[in-house]
């Protein structure tokens, strides 16, 4: 063995482990396999200790209690372990019946330790009864206890992130400015990493706030642009709808001509849904935009009243930037 | 506010962000002192009583409330010392949180050193900041999006119809000049609007707010 180090070891002998179909707690069968005796011999072994002051006895709990139960296979994974005999329901049939001998060999007149004795008796029934029960209890708390342990290392990892790297992204916005190279750099990998930390429970299915705030992120990285977008409500408009599509759009020529600050506000009712996309930029009239500039008049506007909403775009407040409002009620698409 | 600079404390607890933070307020605002932990900006906020504290909602120290543990331990010995929050992150509960505890306004930490400027101004005048964010919290708090308006008689529990249209014109990104025009309205009248919503978002006890954001896992 000395002379080839390099190579792993062969395993010598099998893991100690129980099998998950025995027939009484497959200590035996753990044993035999993992020093490769016989099964039955080994059964020999533990029954002839049993009479050497009980020690076989002793040492089969005591090896059923320490020795794990053997890994499950794939597909059977949640399938309880099988005992071929019921040890459980002997062991209640066996202190029924002396309960029962009790009762009838001494009656009335037995006294304190027979009536301590059927107690014990029955006790140790109601106890094999309620085992399992116990057992499951048991394992539902260690399985939750895991599960928490593992969601408070989770948040406390998102707080130390929060507490340092968004801190320092944040800064860097701050200090470059609002429309640099840098900042855009770092606002897109904050909320990248906002996204990570915060959204793991999330759905995943795209509904038309979440697909603009993912639009916003890849526009802040191609234009000098910082979009703040707020939703409001629900709605049931998803990314693949035209009204997204008209969305991306405003939100694209926005980032495009205008730069700079573009708020976009979504606010979802039960009947309609409204979108607000504003930009201060130098602005535009509609009305004289030429007939072949197909931006703004076929991709937004045309697409909004084709799809049953209406989209209508002006002149900010102040008279500074365009603001573009679209309009769109889900359920009035089929009347129209 | 012109004439004497406003005096702020700063606390935050990094100290990077602090001197970032000092170094980019412009004159109007002058920093008297700056902490790092919530017992330490409890102390400096009674000793100083500054016109305004900004504030982070993230805080060691203390028994674990952070920022808005520092509102609650600091304002009744510095009742003329207003508290502006400033935070990284835009989770609702936090926001929500810290407002209640008795904080004027929020911006994030992104925001320029002339926006805190003016921020700072606007809270030290006795006003509401309101970021668009928060608007959009309001709304989504008070239900009125959804239309949910007339439910409840409850004055405190809903916005009147003028405070949803300020705050939805806020949300959509107006400053407060920009919904004055809007709504042909002064910008005092904006102003009195915020402050209402302000303290029925702090007073409401409509689905216990914080309770609220934390269920609906608001950004």
């Amino acid at each position: 063995m000395t002379s080839m180090p390099a190579r792993p070891l062969p395993p010598q002998r099998l893991p100690l482990v129980r099998p998950r179909d025995c027939v009484l707690g497959g200590v035996s069968v753990a044993v035999a396999r993992h020093l490769g005796w016989s099964v039955s011999a080994t059964r020999w072994v533990f029954a002839g200790l049993g009479f050497v002051g009980g020690a076989g006895v002793l040492m089969y709990l005591w090896l059923w209690a320490t020795v794990p139960v053997e890994e499950a296979t794939d597909a059977a994974s949640d399938a309880p372990v099988r005992h071929r005999i019921p040890l459980r329901w002997l062991v209640v049939g066996l202190s029924l019946l002396a309960a029962i001998w009790l009762l009838l060999a001494w009656g009335g007149s037995g006294g304190v330790v027979a009536g301590l004795l059927f107690t014990l008796a029955v006790l140790v029934a109601a106890a094999a009864v309620f085992a399992p029960v116990g057992v499951r209890l048991w394992h539902e708390l260690i399985t939750e206890r895991t599960k928490r342990v593992r969601e408070e290392e989770r948040a406390e990892m998102a707080a130390h992130l929060h507490d340092s790297v968004l801190q320092t992204l944040a800064l860097i916005q701050n200090r470059a400015g609002p429309s640099s190279e840098v900042a855009r750099i770092a606002r897109a990998q904050e909320r990248e990493l906002r996204e990570w930390l915060y959204a793991g429970t999330g759905s995943a299915d795209a509904d038309l706030a979440t697909d603009l705030k993912d639009y916003a992120t890849a526009l802040e990285l191609d234009y000098p642009v910082r979009v703040e977008l707020v939703a409001v409500g629900t709605t049931a408009e998803r990314s693949s709808g035209e009204l997204a599509a008209a969305c991306r759009e405003a939100m694209l020529n926005a980032a495009r001509h205008a730069g700079g600050e573009v708020s976009v506000y979504i606010e979802g009712s039960v009947s309609a849904v409204d979108v607000f996309i504003r930009d201060r930029g130098p602005g535009f009239d509609p009305a004289r935009v030429p007939e072949d500039r197909l931006g703004v008049r076929e991709s937004i506007i045309g697409r909004m009243r084709r799809a049953g909403g209406s989209a209508t775009v002006r002149r900010g407040a102040g008279g500074v930037g365009t603001e573009v409002h679209l309009h769109f009620e889900p359920g009035r698409k089929e009347e129209s | 506010m012109t004439g004497k600079p406003i005096s702020v404390v700063v606390v935050d607890d990094h100290s990077i962000f602090r001197s970032g933070l000092k170094a980019d307020l412009d004159a109007s605002v002058s920093v008297v002192a700056e902490a790092g932990d919530v017992d330490s900006a409890v102390a400096a906020v009674v000793e100083n009583r500054p016109d305004v504290v900004l504030l982070d909602v993230h805080l060691p120290g203390g028994s674990g409330g952070g920022g808005a543990e520092v509102i609650r331990r600091s304002s009744g010995q510095a009742p003329r010392t207003r508290f502006l929050a400033l935070s990284v992150s835009d989770s609702a509960e936090d926001v929500v949180g810290v407002i209640r505890a008795g904080a004027r306004g929020y911006i994030t930490k992104g925001s320029s050193g002339a926006e805190v400027s003016r921020a700072v101004a606007t809270v030290a005048g006795g006003d509401a900041v309101f970021s668009p964010r928060l608007a959009g919290f309001v709304l989504d708090a008070f239900g009125a999006a959804a239309g949910e308006q007339a439910s409840t008689d409850e004055e405190l529990d809903r916005l009147s119809a003028r405070e949803r249209e300020v705050m939805r014109l806020i949300a959509r990104g107006y400053s407060y000049k920009e919904v004055a025009a809007e709504l042909y309205i002064s910008i005092k009248t904006v102003e009195t609007h915020v402050s209402a919503v302000l303290r029925k978002l702090q007073l409401s006890s409509r689905h216990e707010l914080t309770a609220w954001a934390l269920e609906r896992r608001l950004l």
